[in-house]
């Protein structure tokens, strides 16, 4: 195999991430000069109504990378099914909104008044509640079922593995659920169109109590995260495991135990997630988690795989990006998810170690 | 005893669950329609199969519950009594799971509540033949006795064919018999004679010639279908099979191939109307191109990289081919119509029969390329370089180069599918390249055997040839899929017919991913 052709072939090779980091990045200059100071199409307040739906939408990209660094981190896989953990949170949180719009809860005031309307707070915290179990328990029966006789196995075939259940769990839920799209309705208070106004050059931007609700409580999430992998027992657990499985083992850490642990919060995550999407979006079908789910795992690269601070950063990140990209690059609004994932190939181009710098022991490399 | 009330416990859980599923995902009626296709009743889709059927496809389930129930070890010097506890257990907990679903299905649907807004595959009549036709409370309670009495049977029924000597020397004298069949030495003659190993290629090719003139447009379509998988089939066998880089976005060179091939041939949106060999020799050229330049900063970082990339490549340019910014060089989501047909000598060969042989000719020259790279010294570099690239390195192969041809290679074979696909539908839209093409490749590569080239012609009839059959599972299709994969990967990894170069280091996973 050595022979001249291909020693030229790898010189070249080496040479392509300098050469097509250079070009990309001209380009990407002369486009945002050409529409931020030549052509000025938008003003302030659209850049920062981008801007904030970016942020929104960063925090959820980000609590779905979460999910993927840390079972990367730990088990060197992409769990390729974490898209539809996510989806079947969502859909939890749906069908508890519409099971509680259906009990009435009626005062002499207004009697046409459904449980969900009278205790919004209660309503809203059970969603979260029913679908972090439901993303929680199928991300527990994911690993045990599917991925944990599989321990040993060559990485490939854990990936296969891993399509074959996002695979299952999309069809499954198109096919027990429908494929059309659902309308979620929100409590009259958290309703979508509704929120406090700031006026930026003479427009008004709406900032919509669903977008801080969603931004607060990921932030809250991603806060609690890490301390739980910080400060406690099992979170040192799963650093020890994510650094080097045999000796953990040795050093009396249940293993199994961790990893079953580790898809558990994973899924919390996602299902925390799915719920938003359902409250903020107010779409849900069974394909819901899919684009998500790979956009985050180009989060979770993007900041640097089996890095938690990383994955939290490359989120936000990535839906600033995603939002603000079209606009600021001139190009149509239906090339959104183009831009997400040419930053992951651009990503691994130019730094493929992510920003925060990757974190996995040297045994898995 | 311990151990079958276990067994029968659990077993009676995962088949509660499946039952259900079933049930929800209206699976409950096509079950019965397939039982109904055995016994040589159509039933149209949509429609109820009659009841009986539907008892039929319920008390398989059972006995399969009570089979496996019963199929693990047991304690105990006689099999037969834990056996039977076990499958009674296995029934009950499962009938006890569907009777709960049927009450409240029953229930709902005394009361008029039509579930469909919520859960689509169940209809009142679906509900109605779950409880045989009867009200809620009778039809639960007989699905209950029926699960139960299945499993029962079931269990039974595996202990017998298990214990009973005759049984058992049956079956050991038939697969004797077959064994002494193919090792006898008259069989290794006869498969080592020359003269009858071009006798036996003659037959195949005769064949080959004869049937596309015979058996009919809807034959040559389904079966054009299966050959152009094969082709995609043997394409990612290269990169995947053998050099063990996972491209999830296959469809990405399929749909670069196809494009190529239709905007030089037709007659709109470029007018360019090119010869089709020429064409097709640039679609080909142009996928193994792309492949090259996703390859280039790819292929020296960790495996599992390349797949999620080209995962996103797949979904670039399909999106890429509907947007609007593409609409005029790309015809955008409508599509390219009046793609051009194959020419030769000036005479326009285009009908299904004149395709079909096409096909075949490029399964042949496929298959056969791949034959003899897989016995070349590059074909062993790409399993080197798979089973341990540390080692491969080491023995002087450059890993990153040879990882870079095998992904080359098979971005062109996929071209060249696309190619034939466009060509022969004379139309290819955005929509033929979802990503389902390539999970579709993925499965059938892994499920005829990883890495082996009958495995991939078995694959390809088996998963597109096989739903053309069974045209009633058309929308389970996908489901069916997820659970093969998972179920393959776990039983047998190395698919049906596995490979026969042995997996040296198998069950370590490969090291030295990183360059």
């Amino acid at each position: 195999m050595e022979n001249k052709a291909s020693s030229h072939l790898l010189k070249y090779g080496r040479l392509v991430r300098p050469v097509a980091g250079t070009l990309i990045g001209l380009f990407l200059v002369w486009r945002l000069f050409t529409v931020l100071v030549i052509e000025r199409n938008f003003s302030a307040d659209t850049w920062v109504r981008f801007g904030l739906s970016g942020l929104i939408l960063g925090g959820m990209y980000a609590l779905i990378a979460i999910g993927y660094t840390l079972v990367y981190g730990i088990m060197f896989m992409i769990n390729f099914a974490h898209g539809e953990v996510m989806m079947l949170g969502a859909f939890g949180g749906y069908f508890t909104f519409e099971l509680l719009r259906y009990i009435p809860a009626a005062t002499p005031e207004n009697p046409d008044l459904n449980f969900l309307n009278a205790h919004p707070i209660i309503s809203v915290i059970l969603a979260f509640a029913v679908g972090i179990f439901v993303s929680a328990t199928v991300g527990f029966f994911l690993e045990k079922i599917a991925y944990r006789p599989l321990r040993k196995a060559p990485r490939l075939i854990l990936l296969i593995t891993a399509i074959g259940a996002s695979f299952f769990l999309q069809n499954l839920s198109m096919l027990a659920f429908g494929p059309q799209r659902k309308n979620i309705i929100n409590p009259d208070i958290l309703d979508r169109g509704t929120g406090w106004t700031l006026t930026i050059s003479g427009n008004p931007v709406l900032i919509s109590y669903t977008g801080v609700f969603s931004l607060v409580l990921s932030a809250l999430l991603m806060i609690g995260l890490y301390i739980l992998v910080m400060r406690t027992k099992l979170g040192r657990a799963m650093r020890a495991v994510a650094q080097d499985k045999n000796t953990a083992y040795l050093m009396g850490v249940d293993v199994d135990d961790v990893i079953s642990k580790t898809f558990i919060i994973s899924g919390v995550l996602a299902g925390a997630a799915g719920v938003m999407w359902d409250i903020h979006m107010g779409l849900v079908n069974h394909y819901v988690g899919f684009l998500p789910g790979i956009k985050a795992f180009t989060a979770a690269v993007m900041g640097g795989i089996g890095n938690i601070p990383g994955a939290m950063l490359g989120g936000m990140f990535l839906g600033i990006l995603e939002s603000l990209g079209p606009a600021a690059l001139g190009i149509d609004f239906q090339l959104k998810d183009v831009i997400a994932f040419s930053i992951l190939v651009l990503v691994l181009i130019v730094r493929p170690s992510g920003i925060l710098g990757e974190k996995l022991s040297e045994e898995k490399l | 005893m311990k151990t079958a009330t276990r067994n029968g416990f659990q077993t009676g859980i995962t088949f509660g669950v499946i039952v259900v599923t079933m049930f929800l995902i209206g699976f409950t009626v096509i079950g019965a329609a397939l039982v109904a296709k055995i016994f040589g009743t159509s039933v149209s889709s949509g429609s109820i199969p009659p009841l009986p059927f539907f008892v039929i496809f319920i008390s398989l389930v059972g006995l399969w519950n009570g089979a496996t129930a019963a199929r693990r070890p047991l304690t105990g010097a006689d099999e037969f009594k834990p056996a039977l506890v076990a499958g009674l257990l296995a029934g009950l907990v499962t009938g006890i799971f569907s009777a709960v679903v049927a009450l409240v299905f029953g229930m709902l649907a005394a009361n008029k509540i039509d579930v469909r807004t919520y859960l689509v595959a169940i209809s009142p009549e679906s509900i109605k033949m779950y409880l045989f036709g009867q009200d809620a409370v009778t039809g639960s309670l007989l699905s209950l006795v029926l699960l139960t009495v299945s499993s029962v049977a079931g269990s039974a029924l595996a202990v017998t064919l298990r214990t009973n000597a005759k049984v058992r020397g049956f079956f050991q004298k038939a697969a004797e018999s077959y064994t002494n069949a193919i090792h006898s030495e008259r069989a290794i003659k006869l498969r080592n004679n020359p003269s009858a190993r071009y006798a036996f290629l003659a037959l195949v090719a005769a064949a080959l010639i004869i049937l596309p003139r015979t058996w009919g447009g809807y034959w040559n379509y389904v079966l054009g279908t299966v050959g152009i998988y094969i082709i995609l089939g043997l394409g990612l066998n290269i990169i995947t099979g053998w050099a063990g880089q996972l491209v999830i976005g296959y469809v990405a060179f399929f749909a670069v191939g196809a494009y190529t091939f239709a905007l030089l041939t037709a007659p709109a949106p470029h007018h360019l109307m090119w010869n089709f060999w020429l064409a097709l020799i640039l679609g080909v050229l142009a996928a193994g191109i792309s492949g090259l330049l996703i390859g280039l900063p790819i292929l020296n970082l960790r495996g599992d990289y390349l797949a999620i990339v080209t995962l996103g490549a797949a979904e670039i340019v399909r999106i890429l081919l509907k947007s609007d910014l593409m609409t005029p060089y790309t015809a955008g989501p409508r599509g390219i119509r009046d793609i051009g047909g194959p020419t030769l000598f000036g005479r326009s060969f285009t009908s299904d029969v004149d395709f079909m042989y096409l096909i075949i000719i490029a399964v042949l020259v496929v298959s056969f390329l791949a034959y003899r790279l897989q016995n070349s010294r590059t074909g062993k570099a790409w399993v080197a370089v798979n089973q341990d690239e540390t080692v491969a390195r080491a023995t002087g192969i450059n890993a990153y180069t040879s990882k870079l041809l095998a992904l080359a290679l098979s971005a062109a074979i996929a071209g060249l599918a696309g190619a034939l696909f466009a060509s022969r539908n004379q139309f290819t839209g955005p929509d033929d390249h979802q990503l389902m093409v390539a999970i579709n490749v993925i499965c059938l590569v892994i499920v005829g055997g990883i890495g082996n080239i009958p495995g991939v012609f078995l694959g390809a009839f088996a998963l597109k040839g096989l739903p053309e059959v069974l045209r009633e599972i058309e929308n389970y299709r996908m489901l069916v899929f997820g659970i093969l994969l998972i179920v393959m990967m776990r039983l047998r990894p190395e698919g049906f017919l596995p490979a026969k170069r042995p997996a040296l280091e198998k069950n370590t996973p490969p090291s030295g991913q990183e360059a």
